[in-house]
């Protein structure tokens, strides 16, 4: 859906993108996670084809970016860092003007500002003013904004940001409605708790370089348990690599594995069953939930 | 109906029901005012303050609701919304320029209502309500292409400067067209002017001229506003505008010495075109890396259009200089016209303003530039006139040397420095 070669962005002493290259597979919602000042804001500039880049190629959805910038502002959402509402404008003027500015018919605006009010839970504002609006309310009116037109594409520079815990849930909610609507989505954040609840690829961005592209959630048939046993076995690597459908990732002082594990929770449970039947001492067996925080840390730590 | 979304949401900023009852209340009381001052009859004062209060708004106000009309979307950060939206650059001029403005000449009909009530000859009304509407129209359409040019520059506090601007060409037209709306004799005592040999009144040239103006003036917006739609341009239009800039001035002289002064006034068209180019463009360093990227890719479509407007109106300037080589132009008293002296001199002056450009104030490069220059074409060869040397003198400003090498030796040096340092500070710059 989205391939980015060899993009080269400069400001004046500042390499700002240094040959970046990814490729974002349609129907994901990808996290782009950095340090501040890495160029994640440039990169999504870049892409949203507001920003000309010194050398490189971006296509969306097959239209080469930097020789169609108007193709691609057909198919994309943008939402920027400091986005703007016409404050002295109604929430229901502020959608409209978009709505008709992005090509909808005026016969069809209606609907599509009741649509997107509805998923961005703002209905009962759509006749205040937006300037009166809470910083929270503002956002999910700009998100509302970007995505009006329906586009393939939807980059947001920093959604969450100044959003209560109950209204980033909705957001998150949001975004994997669009994901199953056929949207590919990029978000970008400080906040990884956050991408974390729908994420499903990380792409980490450090002095304008991707450090590491990672899939979060392409294998929910593989997790990661750990077993703890209250006293150490001699030949437990070796019982362990005896069972199928597991695969020993750590081992410390053979009382303490790492395991990765295939198959559903009936399966786990036949594990469990088989662990015990070898009459190991067990103590625990529990699933690992690796976060979105502790790969990108991971991946800061390896590289640097 | 599918109105313009832009010129839609203008005036449900704009065209509020306070201002739709306000504006005819407050002229009203305003012509009250003059009617009794006229002796309770619309007389010449009514007259006066009706196409005075006519420019006054289209001008003042209308120059103000043009300017915020553009600048106001990057102060709330609107911009980007606007920029990715599927509106082309004439439904955003068109809906920005009337929309904006629709308040404006809501009031300003009403004045030339009351204008032509009170006119004391009818025969006048359509002449001046010609010239006002197209100067009006004139000046929120040159605000608002000053407004695109400060916004490329990142200049988006610049409201006063261009609103100034536009209150002292409301008076200009208002010197103007005042005459007219008082005596029909104005009009039939015209002077005639000629242009290429067509013998017309200075006030039907004039209106044409607006005409032209105003033309220009909309299709500069068009492609500024192109440009910050994304929609990839090449400098066409300026050389256009250059070219018509030599056909419309050259007709001004007179048949007996057209081929004596063409090319000098073509040259002269070219040299103020890329001086104004170079101080409206936005100059940033990255753009000229892009541009040597392209050359070298041999990407030649791509390389004109990363092309800054001045190279144009100079490489233009440098061919009307052949033939005005071989013309020998006339001296004008002490100075002699060395056409490759001249585009030397253009040469550093651009390469100062770039210098400037590039360094960490680029703010303060036309301030800048502006006192090197007075230095250089005023108070060093003056310093060295008052000090009797006359060589120091030339150094500074060849133009009064009678030696064409030396003249072209001196330029050739200075540009060749201020070149250099440019190209140093562009490389500590990318």
């Amino acid at each position: 859906m989205i391939n980015v070669d060899r993009l080269i962005f400069e400001y004046p002493n500042l390499r700002a993108l240094d040959e970046v290259s990814f490729h974002i597979p349609q129907g994901s919602i990808t996290a782009l996670v950095g340090p501040n000042g890495a160029g994640k804001t440039t990169l999504l500039r870049c892409m949203a084809a507001l920003e000309q880049p010194v050398s490189g190629d971006i296509r969306i959805n097959n239209i080469d970016v930097l020789e169609h910038p108007r193709e691609c502002h057909r198919i994309i959402g943008y939402l920027s860092d400091f986005f703007g509402l016409y404050d002295r404008l109604t929430v229901r003027q502020c959608l409209h003007y978009v709505a008709r500015a992005q090509g909808i018919a005026e016969e069809d605006c209606a609907a599509a500002i009741a649509r997107v009010s509805k998923g961005l839970h703002i209905t009962d504002r759509l006749d205040v003013l937006a300037g009166t609006l809470s910083r929270g309310l503002r956002q999910r009116v700009a998100i509302a904004q970007a995505i009006i037109h329906s586009p393939r594409v939807v980059l947001l520079d920093e959604p969450a940001s100044g959003l209560d815990p109950e209204a980033r849930h909705e957001l998150a909610e949001l975004f994997l409605e669009l994901q199953q609507q056929g949207m590919t989505l990029l978000v970008s954040s400080h906040i990884l708790a956050e991408l974390e609840a729908y994420s499903t690829d990380m792409l980490v961005l450090r002095e304008g370089k991707i450090i590491e592209q990672v899939t979060i959630k392409a294998h929910a048939h593989a997790q990661d348990f750990k077993l703890v046993l209250a006293s150490p076995v001699e030949n437990l690597a070796a019982l362990l690599q005896q069972i199928d459908k597991i695969k020993l990732l750590k081992n410390e002082y053979n009382q303490t594995v790492l395991l990765q594990v295939q198959g559903d929770s009936l399966q786990q449970h036949e594990l469990l069953k088989n662990l015990l039947a070898q009459n190991l001492p067990v103590c625990e067996f529990a699933k690992i939930t690796s976060n979105l925080q502790d790969t990108y840390l991971e991946t800061i730590r390896h590289r640097s | 109906m599918n109105l313009n979304p832009e010129f839609q949401r203008q005036l449900q900023l704009e065209f509020s029901q306070a201002r739709l009852i306000g504006v005819p209340l407050i002229l009203g009381v305003i012509f009250a005012l003059t009617y009794i001052i006229d002796d309770y009859q619309f007389a010449s004062v009514t007259t006066r303050s009706a196409l005075g209060l006519f420019l006054l708004m289209v001008s003042f106000w209308g120059a103000r609701q043009a300017v915020d009309s553009v600048l106001e979307e990057q102060r709330s950060h609107t911009w980007d919304t606007q920029r990715l939206s599927a509106l082309n650059p004439w439904t955003m001029i068109l809906g920005k320029l009337l929309g904006s403005t629709l308040v404006v000449w809501y009031g300003g009909a009403i004045c030339l209502i009351i204008y032509a009530i009170s006119a004391p000859n009818a025969n006048n009304f359509m002449w001046v309500c010609s010239y006002a509407i197209t100067s009006g129209l004139l000046v929120q359409n040159l605000s608002l292409l000053l407004s695109l040019c400060a916004l490329r520059k990142g200049q988006i506090n610049s409201n006063s400067i261009i609103i100034g601007l536009a209150i002292l060409a409301a008076f200009t037209i208002g010197s103007f067209i005042m005459p007219l709306s008082e005596d029909r004799q104005n009009i039939q005592n015209a002077v005639d002017v000629s242009w290429y040999g067509l013998n017309t009144s200075v006030q039907s040239l004039s209106l044409v001229s607006v005409f032209l103006a105003l033309f220009w003036c909309v299709v500069g917006n068009y492609r500024l506003m192109a440009q910050e739609l994304r929609i990839r341009t090449l400098p066409w239009v300026w050389l256009s505008f250059a070219l018509f800039l030599i056909l419309y001035i050259g007709g001004f002289i007179p048949a007996e010495k057209f081929g004596d002064y063409f090319y000098t006034v073509a040259f002269s068209i070219c040299l103020t075109l890329s001086y104004f180019a170079v101080f409206t463009e936005h100059h940033e360093p990255m753009r000229i890396k892009r541009l040597f990227t392209y050359v070298a890719a041999e990407n030649w479509w791509r390389s004109a259009e990363e092309l800054p407007l001045w190279c144009v109106t100079f490489v233009l300037a440098i061919l009307v200089a052949i033939p005005l080589s071989f013309t020998h132009p006339a001296d004008i008293e002490e100075l002699h016209i060395y056409p490759l002296t001249i585009l030397l001199l253009l040469l550093r002056d651009i390469g100062i303003f770039l210098f400037f450009n590039y360094g960490k104030n680029p703010q303060r490069a036309f301030s800048l530039t502006l006192l090197s220059l007075i230095l250089l074409y005023g108070v060093f060869p003056s310093i060295f006139t008052a000090a009797k040397l006359k060589g120091m003198v030339v150094l500074f400003f060849p133009l009064i040397s009678d030696s064409t090498i030396l003249s072209i030796f001196c330029m050739s040096l200075q540009s060749a420095l201020i070149w250099y340092l440019l190209y140093k500070r562009w490389l500590e710059s990318v």
